[in-house]
Formats: structure tokens, sequence, C-alpha cells
């Protein structure tokens, strides 16, 4: 009986450690994702505000493309609301996960 | 006998174990800078509808809450509520209510390519039950014909997700299954399927398919193609879907064209929206079966033409004329209303993280 606790034991904390490892390989580089990170207490560079930009241009092409195909341009709401709302069109309009960082960091500017 | 015994234990610890493993892939934060905060959301409208003579005023609200769990959890729910008063022959009203559970259902996002969704939901079946239904954006207010030939709802499971498949092109994809569900407000069939979405950005042009196949009575098969395109150079967009059923429920397709008046700074907010349609009855049905089938059982033409006028982003009114040609009920279609969307948070938003 304990040694079936005991393997019982071992085989839940394998799962949730394999668990763990298998999200944070998984949450590598990702552009979008470094960009919706404040950087407004840091001078910006030339280089970094062209970034920035580019950010700015890509997430309103992403917005156009996926969200106005459907419907017509919402106000922009607050950051939290908006993350909502982004991670349920994700789910329902299958948003890739790089266009909805785009669009969530253009919708949050 | 024994053997019997073992496999719901096993069953049990298996499902305990993949339980443990979603738990503390959720654990993980995914770090998208915003804690999310509960939403109440959903839609309002207003529509008087003029049927073949007979009068439809119908009030309804469509309410949807989102409930967010950590990084990676979303419960989402959306009921439906209206009450539909018909003119009688003696010109007074009678009202009939009429309320149900759109979808309830869990999603968990695993990773960035998939999804897992568990509950009732909308059967991802085309685009128009999933993305276009909603009557704040649906352009015309008259379901299309295509609707009622596959199942909306299924009850059960569904994996999808979407991914970057080379930088002009996404994929998308959804696989489901459903359990039999004879509840009169949630009943859903026992089936299975799933589609393919195919868009290419520099374009803005989707293209796609579906399959469903029912898998109770007599195990109808369905399959769809549909294909979505706004061109860069107009404010234009164009729609189409259609659907072809093994069983008695024929075939239908529509295409529709919204055209955005945006050019012209005086109706900017104006929509000029048409479509066609086309429903084929399936062959060699027996007079018993057309009658049961009831609109189902005869091949329909449908051409609408409607206005859409955006009083602000969230408002907007609406008024559409359709001519319905079904044999020996030829039939006028007029509808005029209002639609809102609302949106409120369930919780102070606090900061803007």
């Amino acid at each position: 009986m304990k040694m079936k606790f005991v393997l019982a034991s071992f085989l839940v904390a394998g799962a949730m450690s394999l668990g763990l490892m298998a999200n944070a390989s998984s949450g590598g580089k990702d552009v979008a994702k470094d960009a919706t990170k404040d950087s407004s207490a840091v001078p910006v560079s030339a280089e970094q505000a062209a970034q920035n930009e580019n950010m700015h241009f890509e997430g309103e092409k992403r917005f156009r493309s996926n969200c106005a195909r459907c419907h017509a341009a919402p106000p922009k709401f607050s950051p939290r609301m908006m993350a909502t709302i982004v991670r349920h069109m994700r789910v329902r309009a299958t948003i890739t996960d790089q266009d909805m960082r785009l669009i969530l960091r253009y919708m949050t500017e | 006998m024994c053997r019997f015994v073992r496999w719901p234990r096993i069953v049990a610890k298996a499902a305990l174990l993949g339980l443990c493993f979603l738990f503390s892939l959720a654990l993980q934060a995914q770090d998208d800078g915003f804690k999310a905060v509960p939403i109440l959301t959903g839609s309002t409208a207003y529509f008087t509808r003029v049927t073949a003579g007979q009068y439809q005023d119908a009030p309804a609200v469509s309410p949807v809450l989102l409930l967010p769990f950590g990084d990676k959890w979303l419960v989402e729910a959306k009921g439906s509520y209206s009450d539909t008063f018909s003119k009688n022959a003696q010109g007074d009203y009678n009202g009939t209510i009429s309320y149900g559970m759109t979808y309830g259902q869990i999603d968990y996002i695993a990773n960035r390519y998939m999804t897992f969704v568990a509950g009732r939901f909308t059967t991802p079946f085309n685009i128009y039950g999933e993305r276009l239904a909603p009557n704040w954006i649906r352009a015309l207010q008259t379901t299309p014909l295509t609707s009622p030939v596959t199942s909306g709802s299924s009850l059960g499971g569904m994996m999808r997700g979407g991914f970057p498949g080379t930088e002009s092109l996404n994929v998308t994809y959804a696989l489901y299954f459903s359990s039999n569900n004879t509840h009169h407000l949630l009943a859903t069939d026992r089936s299975t399927g799933g589609r393919a979405g195919f868009f290419l950005p520099r374009q803005r042009l989707e293209l796609g398919a579906s399959f469903q196949q029912v898998l109770q009575a007599d195990r109808p098969h369905s399959s769809g193609i549909f294909m979505e395109w706004q061109p860069n150079r107009a404010p234009l967009t164009v729609r189409s879907e259609y659907v072809r059923s093994s069983g008695t429920k024929g075939s239908a397709y529509w295409i529709e064209s919204v055209y955005r008046l945006s050019q012209i700074r005086s109706l900017r907010r104006l929509e000029l929206v048409g479509r066609g349609q086309q429903f084929f009855a399936a062959s060699n049905l027996s007079a018993a079966t057309v009658k049961k089938l009831g609109a189902l059982g005869k091949d329909t033409n449908e051409g609408d033409f409607g206005l859409n006028y955006y009083l602000r982003s969230d408002v907007r009114a609406s008024a559409s004329y359709g001519r319905q040609f079904v044999l020996g009920r030829d039939a006028n279609l007029w509808v005029v209303g209002m639609t809102y969307r609302f949106i409120m948070p369930m919780l102070p938003q606090g900061g803007a993280r």
C-alpha cells in the first residue's frame, strides 16, 4: 500500500515537472512577446524607435487582416480588457499566437 | 471480470495524470504583460421583420461572459434571449419567448499552436456559425440557407489552433467530437469533424474546407468549402460558403459582398451588402419526408440587398430587402432594426498591468 502511494506520488510529480519543462521550452524567443513589454522607462534609441514603428505597422496590418475581416474596428479598451478580448478572439477566430501578440500590442499602444 | 474492474481505475489514473500535466502547464505564466480581467460583453438588438406579409418585432439580447484564469485558461459562455411578437389575423400581437445557451466552454491554450476546448461549443464548420453569426457582426440579418444543413452546436471536445506556415501563409485547423444530447435547449448530435483554413495575409484571402460525420441515425456526412477575400485596394469583402450533405438535407451555397463607402466622406459609415444563395433539396425524398423537413424539403433561391449604417463603432442601424423564390410560395423579406454591442469589465481594471 505504501509502495503504491510512493509510486503514485512519483508519477504525479513527474507529470508536473514534465509539463513545466515542456512549457519552459516552448516559451523561447518571440519578438512580438518582447514587444509587449513596456520600454517607456528606457531611453529610446533611433534603432529602437524604428523597431517600434515597424511593430506598430505590423500590428495594424494584422489587425486589419484578422479582425477587420469580420467586424468594424472597436474602440481601444484598457490593456487588461484587451488581454481578455484578444484571448477570446484567438480561440474563436483561430488567430495565430504571433498575430495575437502583435494585435494586443497595437491595440494597447 | 477482474479486467473489467481494473479498466475504470486505469482510465481514472490516466485522467488524473493528464490533469496534473495540464495544471502544471497552466502554472507557468505565458507573460503577455497584461493581467486579463473578466468581461461581460455581447449585443442587444431590435428588429422588425416582414416575411411574406407577416409582421414580427423581436427584441433580443445575447450576453457573453469571459472569465480568464491565469494566462492560459478562459471560460466563455454565451446565452441568448428573445421575445418575438407576431401580428395575427386580427391585428393583435402575440409574444413568443425563446432562450438558450449558444456556447459554454472552457479553453486551455496549451501552446502557441494548440488550444483545447471542452463543453458546448459552436461546431467548427465553415465560417458563418463561428465568426459571422452574432447579430452585430452579420452583414445581413437573414440567416443563410446553408446554416440548417449541418448541426450548429456540439457538446464534447475540440482541438484547434493556427500557425504561420510560411511568411505569406497562415494555416488554421479545428478538430472536434461531439456526443448526443437530447435536452430540448441544448440538443446536439453525436458527430465528429473538422475544418482547415489557409490564409494568405498579403492577398487577404482565406480558403478552407470542412467535414462533418454524424454518428447516429442514418449517419449522414457533410462537407463544405469557404472563401473570404478583402482586396487591398478597395473597402470590399467577398465571402462565400458551400455545403453538401449526404443525407436528406441537400446542399446549398451563398456568396456575399460588403462594400464600405469609406471613400465618400459623408457616406463613410455606410455599408452596402448584397447576397445571392441557392438551396437544392435532396433528390428522391418521399412526400412525408418533404413535409417533415419543411423549408429544407424544397429548392429555394434567394437574393438579398441591405444597408448598414454605423452610428458609432458599436451601434449599427440595418435595413434589408430580400426576395425568396420557393416553388409555389415566393416571398418578400424585409428587415429593419438596430444592434448595439456592449462590453464592460466585471472587476476594477486596476493599472495598465
